[in-house]
C-alpha cells in the first residue's frame, strides 16, 4: 500500500520535475495538489496581514503558494548538504533551522525556536520524553530582538476613546492628600472605591496598567 | 485577544492537534521536503513542524511586502505583479526571482521596477 504511493509520488515528479511550476497554474484543474500548499491555507495566512478591504488577484494567490513549495525546497536542499557533509541521514528541525539562519532568514529563528520549544513541551505531556537537543542560539542581526518581530504582525489598533492626561491626580494627590487622591482614581473608574484606603499607591499606575497594551 | 495570532495557534489546535485547521498539513510539508533532493533520505517529525510555522511567517512576510508593492502603485487589488516586485527588492527573497518573473513570458512593468528600486533601496 504504501510502496504503491510512494511510486505514484515519483513518477508524478518525474514527469513534471523540470517543468516550469508557473506552467501549471494556468491549468488550475491539473495542478498537482501534492506539490502545494492548501491554496486555502495560504489565502487564509495572506489575510490575516492584509487590510479587509485588500483584494488578492487569483494569479497572486497561486504565485504565492507556489513560493511557498520553492521556500521548502530551498531551505530543505541547504539542510540536506548540510546532514551529507556530515554523514548524518536524518534532517532534523536544527538542520532546518541553521539552514534559515545561513540562507538570510535570521529574523525567522526566534519565534521558530519558541514555537519549537512549545512544541516538545506538549509533546513532553503526552509522550513523557522530550528529546533534549539544545536549540541553535543565533542571535539577531539587530541589538533589540522585538524591533525585529514587529514587522510581521499587524500593530494593534488605537484605543478609540482619548485616555485623560495622566497629569492631573497626582498633582491634586500632593495638593489635598489622600482624599482627594481616591477621589479622583475613583471617578477615572481605576479603582472600585477603595482608592482612599490604599494611600501608598499612586493613583496613576492604575491608568499605565490599565493602558499598557496599548503602548508596546 | 485583539493580539492573539503571534502564538496562540500553538495552544489553540496548532501543533497540539497536529493537524488542526489553523496548521498546514504536515505531510504536504514532507512530500515537499522530499522532493527537493534525490538524496534526501530520513526527515526528523520536527522538521515539518517547524516549516509549518516558518512558512506561516514567509507567506506573511511576502505578502506584506507585496502589499506595500500594491500600495505604492495606488491600488486596492495584490497582483503577481506586485509579488514579483516584493520579491525583485528583497534579497532574501533571490531564490525566487526565476519563479516570479518568467512565467507567461510577461516581466514586471518598467515603471513599478523603477519603484521599487526608490522604495525599497
Amino acid at each position: 500500500m504504501a510502496g504503491s504511493g510512494t511510486g505514484g509520488d515519483h513518477a508524478n515528479y518525474g514527469g513534471s520535475s523540470d517543468g516550469n511550476p508557473a506552467a501549471a497554474a494556468g491549468q488550475c484543474s491539473v495542478r498537482e495538489q501534492d506539490r502545494f500548499m492548501p491554496i486555502a491555507n495560504v489565502i487564509r495566512i495572506m489575510r490575516k496581514v492584509l487590510p479587509t478591504h485588500a483584494k488578492i488577484s487569483d494569479d497572486a494567490k497561486e504565485t504565492i503558494q507556489e513560493c511557498v513549495s520553492e521556500y521548502i525546497s530551498f531551505i530543505t536542499s541547504e539542510a540536506n548538504e548540510r546532514c551529507q557533509r556530515e554523514q548524518r541521514k536524518t534532517i532534523t528541525a536544527e538542520d532546518v533551522l541553521w539552514a534559515m539562519s545561513k540562507l538570510g532568514f535570521d529574523d525567522y529563528i526566534e519565534p521558530l525556536s519558541l514555537y519549537l520549544q512549545r512544541y516538545r513541551e506538549l509533546e513532553g505531556d503526552h509522550r513523557g520524553s522530550i528529546r533534549g537537543e539544545p536549540l541553535p542560539t543565533i542571535r539577531h542581526r539587530s541589538p533589540n530582538p522585538s524591533t525585529d518581530v514587529v514587522p510581521f504582525f499587524p500593530q494593534p489598533p488605537p484605543p478609540s476613546f482619548v485616555v485623560p492626561p495622566p497629569s492631573g491626580p497626582p498633582h491634586l494627590n500632593h495638593l489635598y492628600g489622600d482624599g482627594a487622591g481616591g477621589y479622583y482614581y475613583g471617578m477615572y473608574g481605576g479603582g472600585d472605591g477603595s482608592g482612599a484606603s490604599t494611600s501608598q499607591d499612586p493613583p496613576m499606575p492604575g491608568f499605565d496598567h490599565s493602558y499598557a497594551p496599548y503602548k508596546q | 485577544m485583539r493580539q492573539a495570532g503571534t502564538y496562540s495557534a500553538i495552544l489553540s489546535g496548532g501543533v497540539s492537534g497536529r493537524t488542526g485547521p489553523h496548521s498546514l498539513p504536515l505531510a504536504r510539508i514532507k512530500k515537499i521536503m522530499k522532493r527537493s533532493g534525490d538524496d534526501v533520505k530520513m526527515i526528523s517529525g520536527e522538521a515539518p513542524i517547524v516549516f509549518s510555522k516558518a512558512c506561516e511567517l514567509f507567506i506573511e512576510e511576502l505578502t506584506q511586502r507585496a502589499w506595500m508593492m500594491t500600495l505604492q502603485g495606488k491600488r486596492r487589488t495584490l497582483h503577481k505583479e506586485d509579488v514579483a516586485a516584493a520579491v525583485m527588492a528583497t534579497d532574501i527573497f533571490d531564490f525566487l526571482v526565476e519563479m516570479v518573473s518568467d512565467s507567461n513570458g510577461t516581466q514586471m512593468a518598467p515603471a513599478t521596477k523603477s519603484n521599487i528600486s526608490v522604495a525599497e533601496r
